[in-house]
């Protein structure tokens, strides 16, 4: 039970923020809390089968779209809204993942790029969608409830995550990434398994386009299916620790603070101090902040050297 | 050894691009029995024991298991109903443990396996015990070296709970010493009634397990016999054993 005290004294003290009255801070705050979400839902596909999604930026797309329709054209409320964005982004990720993920390694990741691209151009040429002009919601709550909805998402997407790591589902995936080939004479419906890992990260990935959607009252296709997106859950999932629980949540939280921190102070070569924050961390920590935990309290400085050595620099 | 068909393997062929990998072989197992699988280099065992396991898809002819046909099965349903195989080039979940490697197998093997994880941990550490791998449980996979791999991929084909197991050269590598435990650990498993096809080199191992040899050579069948009777049998020394120097 002690290992779970750290997560839960964490939460609480995250769920208590909007008491200090810092609007800034709760607007970072609800920044920080969908991003981790969408890197803990890229991690459930990348980080536990292996298997690089670019596609995670369209379940996000259609998780907008799906809570902006319902909302703006259709007057449903935005719990209905939610539901009809995670259920085409669910959909989607089914049918899409179905014949793509019969694809390995980088042959999957290209195909993947393809999604956001497709679905951006259909929605812009929709009337329901507003078109390309895009699509305003009503604007009608206060910050402090988008926090704890975002931060309640990241709980959800958490004790997932957590749950996976501990079944027998996880295993499969597990065995995926490692030697896809040893998994299926081991039994393992490989297929099944990575079309239902896809489905889960698409439901979480849609509930924060969701969330985000109705927070900014705004949306269009290029926001709303952007790559970049995509590209930023990748680097905090592999930055904080791919296929662990609370390493992709780190990694968030962390990268969001730097990118913030040198977007405030040096706002021009912000996008260039950030790249090389992620070139040392690549060299130094190539399997994230949460390996590297363990690694130098095992090994200390070592853990550094043993890395660079592995990159033969 | 009953007289129950456990496969049988009617015509199979397989071509990569130009090479005639396996032309048109048939053959049985019978339940219970221990069929070695020799023949040189490039003879085509391990492209037949992929066709059984379902890795390969065969050009034509067909395959039964129990008497039903599995050609249109993907390699997982196999494992369902019962095949296992070891792979030459040992195939480890290399960042897994150990137990956990084995566990894999007991989760999804024989019927689809079992559902509970502690279960799944507790018979992949009975097969650890079995195969003389237990004090390296809780290493990754990727760390032991060549015979514990093998040990490995052996556990790992058990833990499927498997009615046939098709080991391919689980000794290859291994000294003598070595070689005498892997024979008694296959022992072993044939005692509990598993059907296994065995791919040997190693002459004195193949000719004390198996009840049978079958011998390929450029892709078809050179004889199917007796041990004693296939070693000693002039067409096998010729393909196999090297040209009497006369």
């Amino acid at each position: 039970m002690l290992r779970w005290a750290t997560p839960i004294v964490c939460a609480i003290a995250l769920a208590a923020l909007p008491l200090t009255g810092n609007d800034v801070l709760v607007q970072y705050g609800i920044d920080a809390l969908l991003f981790a979400t969408l890197a803990q839902a890229w991690n459930i596909l990348g980080g536990f089968a292996g298997y690089v999604s670019f596609g995670n930026s369209s379940f996000y797309g259609l998780g907008t779209y799906g809570t902006a329709i319902a909302m703006a054209q259709l007057h449903w409320s935005f719990g209905i809204g939610l539901a009809l964005g995670a259920f085409l982004a669910v959909a989607c990720a089914v049918l899409f993942g179905i014949p793509i993920l019969r694809l390995r390694g980088h042959y999957f990741a290209i195909a993947t790029l393809g999604l956001s691209a497709t679905l951006s151009a259909i929605i812009a040429n929709l009337d329901i969608s507003g078109k390309n002009i895009g699509l305003i919601l009503p604007l009608t709550r206060a910050d402090n409830a988008f926090y704890e909805e975002a931060l309640l998402l990241l709980i959800a997407a958490t004790a997932t995550v957590a749950w996976i790591a501990k079944s027998r589902f996880g295993m499969a995936l597990l065995a995926i990434r490692e030697d896809e080939d040893a998994a299926l004479v081991m039994g393992i419906n490989t297929t099944r398994y990575k079309v239902a890992a896809l489905a889960l990260s698409a439901f979480f990935t849609s509930i924060a386009g969701g969330i985000h959607a109705y927070w900014i009252t705004f949306v269009d296709p290029a926001g709303a299916f952007d790559l970049t997106l995509n590209v930023r859950m990748v680097i905090m999932a592999v930055f904080g620790g791919p296929g662990t629980v609370f390493g992709p949540l780190i990694g968030a939280f962390t990268l969001s603070i730097v990118y913030d921190v040198l977007a405030s102070s040096i706002s021009t070569a912000a996008a260039l101090l950030f790249g090389l924050v992620i070139v040392l961390a690549v060299i130094f920590m190539p399997r994230g902040l949460w390996d590297l935990a363990a690694g130098f309290r095992r090994e200390g400085a070592r853990y550094f050297l043993r890395n660079i050595r592995a990159h033969r620099l | 050894m009953s007289t129950v068909r456990l496969l049988q393997a009617m015509g199979l062929t397989k071509r990569f691009h130009g090479l005639q990998a396996i032309d048109d072989i048939s053959f049985e197992l019978w339940q219970g029995e221990m069929l070695g699988l020799i023949g040189p280099n490039g003879a085509g065992k391990t492209t037949l024991v992929s066709l059984i396991s379902g890795t390969l898809a065969a050009d034509s002819g067909s395959l039964f298991f129990e008497g039903k046909p599995i050609d249109h099965l993907a390699p997982y349903e196999r494992a369902h109903l019962g095949i296992g195989r070891t792979f030459q080039v040992t195939k480890p979940f290399p960042r897994l443990t150990v137990l956990e490697n084995v566990a894999v197998g007991a989760l999804f093997g024989l019927g689809g396996g079992v559902r509970d994880l502690k279960e799944a941990r507790g018979r992949a550490r009975a097969l650890l015990e079995f195969t003389g791998l237990a004090h390296r449980a809780d290493q990754p996979g990727d760390q032991l070296g060549g015979p514990d791999r093998k040990r490995l991929e052996l556990a790992k084909a058990l833990a499927l709970r498997p009615k046939l197991l098709l080991l391919d050269e689980v000794m290859a590598g291994l000294n003598p010493s070595e070689i005498d435990e892997v024979v008694a650990i296959v022992k072993k498993i044939r005692d509990t009634g598993t059907s296994i096809l065995v791919i040997e080199h190693v002459m004195r191992a193949i000719r004390s397990l198996s009840d049978r040899i079958i011998v390929l050579h450029h892709g078809e069948m050179l004889a199917d016999g007796e041990p004693n009777a296939i070693l000693a049998d002039p067409r096998v020394v010729d393909a196999y054993l090297g040209k009497r120097r006369t």
